[in-house]
């Protein structure tokens, strides 16, 4: 392969530039430690056990019964969030972070586009972001950041154990890589957009690369 | 150099038609590149030739560290969505994939189709011949900014 610089020296050359657009150290370095945020958690969730999927779509899920689950987390108002939505809304839900300008500005629009789709068809859906950034992504944070996606968006925080939980459940993993020049943090993370039932059930997986009238078709056809 | 017809066929594979879903997922050896496929299906960086194998490796590197899922394309075009790949316990995560990303491999693995979309639980990774698709030659780094100047202050 002439002219190929190899991978080695490639990951040498961007290793000695530093930064987001430079950097590979990241990629085998620890994540630090995140402090607790000491947040509210919900104290009273449901515990009776919903009703079971219809075999179609548990029988065909990818790594059925393993992704998702339980979760008690705060969501932007302050208030106590379960997996189970709170109006009977099936769900949208994503794991980023207020600040994030990689993934999520693709992620977080489109499935704000998808709920305005699904809306046009008759039927609603409620979008959720699971914040990886506990230090930062306070419900106060949260609250300013997610109307500018959609004005039905919920931001949801809560302890660092509790957000590890959530994100053990639906098996997302993030990194805190570096900083910006200005001091946000940059995470990279998981990028599927988890649709669940209003019981917080997984009914499939939507990547982020679908449009979003592709994930609007998909999403209608699991209501 | 891939043609035209690779990218109608990931557009088949990528239909809007939602097939119907496999109830058991099916074992399958599949041999084909690991891709970025943000970059392969939006278009924002180049059509599909540009957007693989050595032109577009560092960039498939920040969108895999970004969590962009990565894919396999196959040589019939169909671009497979990895799930899970050997050894990792997340979801299209992890740092397995950088150390493959842009490389021809052949995985076993567990093969699911819903909702039109191919996705591929890769059990092992059974060979790997490296960057095979030395089209740098042809593109140069794709997207050029994806390489920083190490001169630019």
């Amino acid at each position: 392969m002439s002219g190929w610089p190899g991978r080695a020296a490639l990951a040498a050359l961007l290793a000695g530039l530093g930064g987001f657009g430079g950097g590979l150290w990241w990629l085998t370095a620890e994540a630090p430690d995140t402090p607790e945020m000491g947040l509210m958690a919900a104290s009273a969730v449901e515990t009776a056990a919903p009703p079971p999927l219809p075999e179609s779509v548990a029988a065909a899920l990818p790594f059925a019964g393993a992704i998702g689950g339980s979760f008690t987390l705060t969501d932007h108002f302050g208030d106590p969030r379960s997996e189970r939505e709170p109006e009977g809304r099936p769900q949208l839900l994503f794991f980023g972070y207020a600040t994030c300008d990689a993934i999520c500005s693709v992620a977080l629009p489109r499935m704000a586009e998808t709920v305005e789709l699904i809306e046009a068809a008759g039927r609603e859906v409620a979008p959720i972001m699971v914040t990886v950034d506990p230090v930062n992504d306070t419900p106060e944070a949260l609250r300013a950041a997610m109307p500018a996606h959609h004005p039905l968006m919920v931001g949801l925080t809560g302890s660092a154990a509790a957000l590890a939980a959530a994100q053990a459940a639906f098996q997302v993993d993030s990194e805190l890589l570096g900083e910006t020049p200005d001091g946000a943090p940059i995470i990279a993370h998981g990028s599927f957009v988890y649709l669940l039932d209003a019981d917080g059930r997984l009914l499939t997986l939507l990547p982020p690369i679908l449009g979003p009238e592709r994930m609007a078709e998909i999403t209608l056809s699991y209501l | 150099m891939k043609t035209i017809g690779r990218a109608l066929a990931v557009a088949v594979c990528l239909s809007w038609t939602v097939s119907a879903s496999a109830a058991t997922p099916e074992r399958v050896q599949i041999t084909g590149e690991i891709i970025d496929t943000w970059c392969y299906f939006s278009g924002v960086m180049g059509g599909p030739d540009a957007v693989v194998g050595s032109a577009h490796h560092t960039c498939a590197l920040w969108c895999a560290a970004g969590g962009i899922p990565v894919g396999v394309l196959a040589d019939d075009g169909t671009v497979y969505m990895v799930l899970k790949l050997e050894s990792e316990d997340h979801v299209a995560g992890g740092g397995t994939i950088m150390d493959l990303q842009s490389d021809r491999i052949t995985a076993d693995g567990l093969l699911y189709e819903r909702d039109g979309l191919k996705y591929l639980v890769v059990e092992e990774v059974v060979s790997n011949e490296g960057i095979t698709n030395p089209n740098h030659e042809d593109y140069g780094p794709v997207p050029p900014f994806a390489i920083p100047d190490p001169n630019k202050k």
